[in-house]
């Protein structure tokens, strides 16, 4: 069960093509492990894992899995609005899965309005590069390309494996940093009616003691 | 020499110990805590004077060995006065910290203010009476720097507020008094309190005039002369602490306490009781108030574990719950869309054929088909599972049971366990309770997603389907409600109130799950519809 102090909640998402590893991607993050097989997401499904950002400030990031699969598309849509962070996910070993990143991210713009997300590129199953002829695979896209193609958008760029946990961790931190930086500058404020960042203390318990000591934290950085 | 009745006070007062000054002392800041809340230093003058008043009417009832003393001279006493005002507002603060909560919040204030308000309506005759019986006691009051001072302050203080009815009665008694006063007090003497006054006035003055644009805080402020006079007696007690005029201002208490059996609790807060029982009684409430704090504390942790919101949180169910809404949202608008992109007739066709699905999705009365008949040599888990498979068969879907069914068969077997106490168990109902529920909403947000793109939709079938599903669930949770507490009310507990407590708690959770799998389904409803149209 997931500890319940954290200072501030946020809602991040993931989308990209179906079968480029969003899924693993997540169960290694929540979970530390990796399935070889598991069933392609049905509409969107939900992940948690506490971090802490640098001043020790502790979020929940709370993870949209979306479905990739084409026929969902029009559902994963409704889905959008309350994220604060996007998750751009693409196969370093699938070309298209690559090529389609702009429209992703063009996507997640338009439904994230008027909110501006901060986004992150992932590429996903570097473990499977020069594994070569077993599985046929081979990297497609090349890191130097992904770096290129995020700082010309204004992205962060990670390569990551599910398989070996390879910057797994540092995706979802890159993020979660870049979010609070920007709730430090006051770009992003906690909102009602807007659930990208929520704070902690909001929970149902909210008057317990250890909550309380989140709010001390939260009122010093506000 | 001008003559007062607190120069009594003054005179009583010598002899007497610094210990009992300092007892005192403690007392008098608890008056002051009624000062400090009707918050006018002005009407700190007007007591004196209605002390005045008031020993007056005591005088009337035949307390003539009280103006005995009044030939003496004042001007100690007023030097002392002076003195100690500035003490007695820093004692203020240390006094009411010891009481805690007292000064917490407006609740006490307001409580303060309606108590005033009382004691003023059985007051105001009381105070109008020492404006009759003035008359006759006037020759004992003359030279009364008091008086004077009162009538002043009063005559300001009322053409400020805007008089009522009642309060325009009560300023004719205090002209009487004024009346009776005037002439006597020596001019050096008033020239000194109300230079006296007006400083002190001075720091007070905005927060006054604050309080006396409300009328009728300020008819309080005014009537409210027993508390000033409690106080005032306390501020002569300072600088002196005679008994006799302790015992003159308890008289005075009880005088009026006749009237007025409210005063008893004004005069309990205000430590003027006789102290010992009362102190103790202070103490042994606070102790009380402490005791129970670390219940509520101990409780609130204890709750914390056992919180239904929280886990079904945890379990993910808000969030599938949120992400229904969303969907279920977005839907309707798709629908209301094409409701209004249709021509007239078309659209009282949709109308109707939504209507017609709603009605479908209507949960039957009482369950009518009560088919829990024992299914042979079926575990539990077989029967649940088998139930979800009959409800749904219609669907067209392929549903994932397995989550519940899992849970279902880890909170049978852990109950199997040996060696569980009642806590235990109440936790694990709980959890068990929210964590079914969260599988639950899953179950329709994800059935509400697949619906969405089944390629053939199949609108009664679906909506029978999941009017069953529902039926079934709620059962489900009610279900392991009844195991949970069996379990239970089996446990021949030492707390009886305690195990009944958590009964009641797990089923008060269990209509609470229902509530939400009711909830969960309405929100599938536009979700049916739309296949219809």
């Amino acid at each position: 069960m997931v500890d319940p102090i954290f200072d501030y909640q946020f809602r991040l998402i993931l989308i990209g093509d179906s079968t480029v590893g969003k899924s693993s991607l997540l169960k290694y993050f929540t979970d530390g492990k990796f399935a070889e097989l598991s069933d392609p997401t049905v509409g969107v499904d939900f992940f948690a894992r506490i971090i802490e950002v640098q001043d020790g400030t502790r979020i929940k990031l709370q993870l949209w899995d979306t479905a990739g699969q084409e026929r969902f598309r029009s559902i994963t849509k409704s889905y959008y609005r309350n994220s604060v962070g996007a998750l751009l996910v693409y196969d370093v070993c699938n070309r298209s899965s690559f090529e389609h990143i702009p429209l992703w991210m063009m996507e997640a713009k338009r439904h994230i309005e008027p909110h501006r997300p901060v986004f992150a590129l992932v590429g996903c199953k570097v473990d499977l590069v020069g594994t070569d002829s077993k599985n046929g695979a081979r990297r497609e896209v090349s890191c130097e390309e992904a770096r290129m193609f995020a700082e010309e958008n204004g992205l962060h760029h990670v390569e990551t494996s599910a398989k070996t946990g390879v910057n797994v961790e540092q995706a979802f931190i890159l993020v979660a940093q870049e979010v609070y930086n920007r709730i430090q500058t006051g770009e992003y404020k906690v909102e009602d009616g807007w659930d990208g960042i929520k704070s902690g203390f909001n929970r149902p318990n909210g008057m317990d003691f250890n909550l309380l000591e989140a709010e001390t934290v939260q009122s010093t950085c506000c | 020499m001008p003559q007062s009745d607190s120069e009594d006070f003054e005179s009583a007062d010598e002899g007497h110990s610094n210990a009992t000054r300092k007892e005192r002392k403690k007392r008098n800041s608890s008056s002051n805590y009624s000062d400090n809340l009707d918050s006018d230093f002005e009407q700190r003058r007007p007591q004196p004077k209605e002390s005045n008043s008031t020993e007056k009417v005591a005088t009337t009832d035949g307390w003539d060995d009280f103006d005995v003393d009044e030939s003496e001279t004042a001007k100690e006493t007023h030097l002392k006065f002076g003195d100690d005002k500035p003490i007695m507002s820093s004692s203020q603060d240390t006094g009411w910290n010891d009481f805690g909560d007292w000064g917490e919040s407006d609740t006490v204030k307001s409580e303060e203010i309606k108590q005033n308000t009382t004691l003023e309506l059985s007051n105001n005759a009381q105070i109008q009476n020492p404006s009759v019986t003035t008359k006759e006691t006037e020759k004992q009051i003359k030279s009364d720097g008091w008086g004077w001072g009162w009538g002043v302050d009063s005559l300001l203080s009322t053409a400020t507020a805007g008089i009522s009815t009642i309060t325009s009665q009560v300023s004719q008694g205090i002209t009487t008094v004024l009346e009776t006063g005037i002439g006597a007090p020596n001019p050096e003497e008033l020239a000194r309190i109300t230079k006296e006054k007006a400083k002190i006035t001075e720091n007070e003055v905005s927060e006054d005039k604050q309080e006396m644009t409300d009328s009728t805080f300020q008819f309080g402020s005014l009537l409210s002369g027993v508390t000033k006079f409690v106080e005032n007696t306390g501020t002569k007690v300072i600088s002196g602490g005679l008994d006799t005029l302790e015992v003159i201002g308890k008289k005075t208490m009880e005088v009026l306490q006749d009237g007025d059996p409210g005063l008893v609790k004004k005069r309990a807060m205000l430590g003027l009781e006789t102290e010992k029982p009362i102190l103790s009684q202070i103490l042994r409430e606070a102790k009380d108030r402490a005791d129970e704090e670390d219940k509520v504390k101990e409780a609130k942790r204890e709750a914390k574990e056992v919180h239904y919101e929280s886990l079904f949180d945890d379990f993910e169910g808000l969030v599938h719950l949120e992400a229904l809404e969303m969907l279920s949202r977005q839907v309707s608008m798709r629908i209301e869309e094409r409701l209004r992109s249709s021509d007239p007739e078309k659209r009282l066709d949709i109308k109707e054929t939504l209507q017609q699905v709603a009605e479908l999705c209507e949960m039957p009365e009482d369950d009518e088909d009560d088919d829990y008949e024992e299914s042979g040599d079926l575990s539990k888990e077989d029967v649940f599972h088998e139930h979800l498979q009959r409800a749904t068969r219609d669907i067209g879907l392929k549903l994932q049971f397995q989550p519940l069914i899992k849970q279902y068969t880890e909170i049978l077997t852990w109950l199997e366990s040996n060696d569980l106490n009642e806590k235990a168990i109440y936790k694990r109902a709980v959890s068990g309770l929210a964590h079914a529920t969260a599988l639950c909403v899953e179950l329709y947000h994800k059935t509400g997603e697949m619906l969405l793109v089944k390629p053939r939709r199949s609108t009664a079938d679906e909506a029978d389907a999941l009017t069953q599903l529902t039926l079934v669930l709620t059962k489900h949770v009610s279900e392991l409600a009844s195991i949970f507490t069996e379990e239970l009310s089996k446990k021949q507990a030492e707390d009886k109130d305690l195990v009944n407590n958590y009964i009641t708690n797990v089923f008060l959770e269990a209509g609470n799950s229902s509530k939400y799998i009711q909830n969960a389904f309405q929100l599938a409803l536009p979700i049916i519809q739309i296949g219809a149209v």
